[in-house]
């Protein structure tokens, strides 16, 4: 599998790594009733069969963290972007 | 302030001369480029264009904005991610370089010296690209990495920081593995010859 980083180029896996779900929100408040926010936000995620937004670090490469979308049938990268927007 | 000594991060470990293979010209020249200025620089927060129009002013070079160099008087910028480059300097030697930089450009970027962290090593001749397809997964071909461009990447396994500066490749990694690097090229090296020079 090969990932197209937006500052790189295209890279191989070994230089990137997995840093999870990207479309849990994590909650703005500490209030004893955004406790399930928490709860979903620190352990509960979806399994999608298709595509999913995940971040990726390139650890190797530009240390850029990178939302990248993947289909999780096939491992087909649909889109690579900077996690951080506006750069 | 007592000041440090400066030091070879392949001293007692590579001797000048020939290695691997021994007749005909060496496939590859290694040196190390010593007493250079090395440093880091981070742009802030919001001041990127004010870091641009800086560094412009300052040093005569435009800071590229993805991979590559840009070459003002007596000091080299490369990318080395967003909002994030890589300073070298023959005029600037050692922490002058990060200390002229943090200077003119207060405010603008955060600097940190790197000239004792890393080492530079020089490879040139007919064979550098063969050697390096050995241990980097990068197209090095010159019609798509020219003189100039740059990719932080890993070689052997090891991070490594490279650019083409005309006909020579440099290679800046973290001194510590200065020993691993060497045996790695003295391995991949070996079937066309390498001569090893020293530069200072
Ligand atoms: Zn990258």
């Amino acid at each position: 599998m090969r990932i197209t980083c937006p500052y790189c180029g295209e890279r191989a896996l070994d230089e990137f790594t997995y840093r999870g779900d990207a479309t849990v929100k994590r909650p703005d408040s500490l209030d004893e009733n955004t406790a399930e926010a928490w709860v979903d936000y620190v352990y509960l995620r979806d399994n999608p069969a298709g595509p999913h937004k995940e971040l990726w670090h390139h650890g190797a490469g530009c240390h850029a963290w990178l939302e990248v979308t993947r289909d999780t049938v096939t491992h087909e990268i649909l889109d690579v972007a900077f996690a951080r927007k506006g750069c | 302030m007592s000041s440090l000594k400066s030091m070879s991060a392949l001293h007692g470990i590579v001797s000048p001369g020939r290695y691997g293979k021994q007749d005909g010209e060496p496939g590859v020249v290694a040196s190390e480029r010593r007493d250079i200025g090395l440093a880091t620089i981070a742009a802030r927060k919001g001041h990127e264009a004010d870091l641009t129009a800086a560094v412009k002013a300052a040093y005569g070079a435009v800071l590229p904005s993805g991979p590559g160099s840009a070459v003002g008087p007596g000091v080299r910028f490369i990318g080395i991610g967003p909002g994030q480059w890589f300073a070298v300097s023959e005029t600037l030697a050692n922490e002058a370089l990060a200390d002229d930089l943090a200077e003119r450009l207060k405010g603008l970027a955060s600097v940190a010296d790197h000239s004792s962290g890393r080492a530079i090593i020089r490879l040139e001749g007919p064979e550098v690209r063969a050697v390096l397809a050995k241990g980097l997964a990068l197209d090095l071909d010159p019609r798509v990495f020219g003189d100039g461009a740059a990719a932080t990447s890993t070689i052997g396994h090891m991070g490594a920081l490279l650019w083409r500066d005309g006909e020579a490749y440099d290679i800046a990694l973290f001194r510590s593995v200065g020993g691993s690097f060497w045996g790695w090229l003295r391995s991949a090296a070996a079937a066309f010859g390498l001569e090893v020079v020293t530069t200072s």
